[in-house]
């Protein structure tokens, strides 16, 4: 594609005129760095036309790529991978105030498997900021605010604090089920329940 | 002309308080189905992180012997085989954590007594593995429990898929029938695979249930039992008593913590949520951890509301 051409669909999308297949081509070709500063001259023009503030040299796409970058690295930390199922719950035993709507994905575990990750977990900085739950569906109403996370940075935890409920709430979790579908003749749900607490 | 506008009027009147009746004698042939009709089907149950399929074979015969057998179809064989709502054998963990020398009393849904926690009504008609059924919602009078949705089969009453609605409207488990058939299993559907056995109760001794107790309880719930086990982490004995309000039900966990550390934490899985709170007392701290299907809020207000009966005599 010739320059012309791409230059041509760029002013069309400042004039928001552009259709789908001029904007796709553009973004398309959005790496390119010849463009990039062809599009911030446009900006510059626009600018001093319309009249408008204008601060030089604001890259927000920069900032924002940067952003995603460094909110991306703690997930693809060897610890995410060593971190065992109950770290999510941990986590919020230390971001209590984290009002979690649902919280999907923590699945469940039964006491050998609970013992060894808490053997993985003594060789692993418990404080490290982690998104709630990794791959986990939330509904809504749940939202991930900065202000937690950084609480849970600043607070100290020793990993026996962070395993007292995470060797125990599975436990307490699968008798609750049981015990609830021991106790009523009508025990279909009550069963599911205490099955899905077995599956993994 | 008068008279059938008046007729007309009274019978407006009426069809109110007939809806309700309408909607609890449902619930009504629903228990009595369980123990009348023989049935045998495939459904699913789902909740947020979790999606399962099962079998279900239910035999009832004239002398009133109810048999059941439970088979989770997909991942690992659990498997339960209930005889008149006691359970026979298990497999899998399924059972590994029931606590012995109690009687668990097999509660029946009593839709009267339901009526007073819940608002019953007849919604509308629906169909469900391929049958005709009634929706009925169970919708809770306060904030202190959850709402359901049930399906019931316009022919037999037996639910064809329940539903479990938090106060936002959102689905919280799903329990359906894919494919139902009315006729009695064969004995041999009913015989459990080799692994079934029987349950082994954990060791547990019950306790006196004023030993603890909660200054608040969401209106309606009894306790229904109360044991005390040996914890598997710490050896630690833990009471846990367990409420009902005939349909939603909550455990209490409280561990001693010996001058332990530890914060607070709640989570919620599906339709089940966790809330621990520490308790000062006398004899030292414990963590109470309520966890049961009722909303974060009346879990938090248990937990904040238990009181250990040495904490009386302190007070």
């Amino acid at each position: 594609m010739s320059r012309e051409a791409l230059q041509e669909s760029l002013s069309a999308i400042m004039d928001n005129e552009a259709d789908e297949l001029e904007l796709r081509r553009v973004l398309s070709a959005s790496d390119d760095a010849q463009l990039r500063s062809t599009w911030a001259r446009y900006q510059v023009a626009r600018a001093v036309i319309h009249k408008d503030l204008l601060v030089p040299k604001l890259d927000i796409a920069a900032a924002v790529s940067k952003a995603l970058a460094d909110e991306a690295s703690p997930v693809a930390a060897p610890v995410a991978a060593v971190a065992g199922r109950w770290r999510g719950l941990g986590r919020l035993a230390v971001a209590a105030s984290v009002t979690l709507a649902v919280l999907a994905g923590v699945r469940l575990y039964n006491q050998d498997e609970v013992m060894g990750t808490q053997l993985a977990q003594n060789n692993v900085q418990p404080t490290l900021p982690m998104p709630q739950v990794q791959g986990a569906a939330l509904l809504a109403g749940y939202t991930e605010s900065s202000e937690p996370v950084s609480a849970q940075q600043s607070k100290a935890v020793s990993p026996s604090q962070l395993n007292w409920h995470e060797q125990r709430l599975p436990g307490y979790l699968r008798q609750h089920a049981q015990q609830a579908a021991m106790s009523t003749s009508d025990g279909v749900l009550p069963y599911a329940r205490a099955a899905s607490l077995e599956n993994r | 002309m008068r008279g059938l506008s008046y007729l007309l009027m009274l019978g407006g009147v009426l069809a109110l308080p007939v809806h309700a009746t309408d909607a609890q004698d449902w619930l009504g042939r629903l228990a009595e189905a369980q123990q009348q009709q023989s049935f045998h089907g495939t459904f699913v149950y789902e909740r947020n992180g979790s999606f399962s399929t099962h079998t279900i074979w239910h035999q009832t015969s004239g002398d009133a012997e109810v048999r059941e057998r439970l088979l989770q179809l997909d991942g690992p064989v659990q498997e339960v085989l209930r005889v008149n709502g006691r359970t026979e054998c298990v497999s899998g963990g399924l059972a590994d954590q029931v606590a012995g020398g109690q009687n668990w009393p097999a509660r029946t849904l009593d839709a009267k007594q339901l009526s007073a926690w819940y608002d019953l009504r007849v919604i509308g008609e629906s169909r469900v593995a391929g049958r005709e059924a009634v929706v009925l919602a169970v919708l809770p009078r306060d904030q202190h429990r959850y709402g359901f949705e049930l399906h019931l089969d316009r022919e037999t009453g037996l639910p064809l898929k329940s539903l479990l609605l938090n106060e936002k409207g959102q689905l919280l488990e799903r329990f359906q029938f894919s494919s139902i058939d009315m006729t009695a299993p064969s004995e041999a559907d009913l015989k459990p695979g080799s692994t079934c056995q029987p349950v082994r109760f954990v060791e547990s001794k019950s306790i006196d249930p004023k030993a603890w107790h909660s200054e608040w309880l969401p209106p309606g719930f009894d306790l229904n039992s109360a044991v005390e086990r040996h914890s598997v982490v710490s050896s630690e004995p833990v009471a846990c008593l367990m409420y009902g309000d005939g349909l939603a039900r909550f455990s209490v966990f409280l561990e001693p913590l010996h001058g332990a550390t530890v914060e607070d934490a709640r989570t919620q899985l599906g339709p089940t949520v966790a809330v621990s709170k520490r308790v000062t007392t006398t004899s030292g701290d414990v963590m109470v951890t309520v966890i049961g299907e009722i909303p974060l809020g009346t879990a938090e207000r248990v937990a904040l509301s238990m009181r250990g009966r040495d904490m009386q005599a302190a007070q």
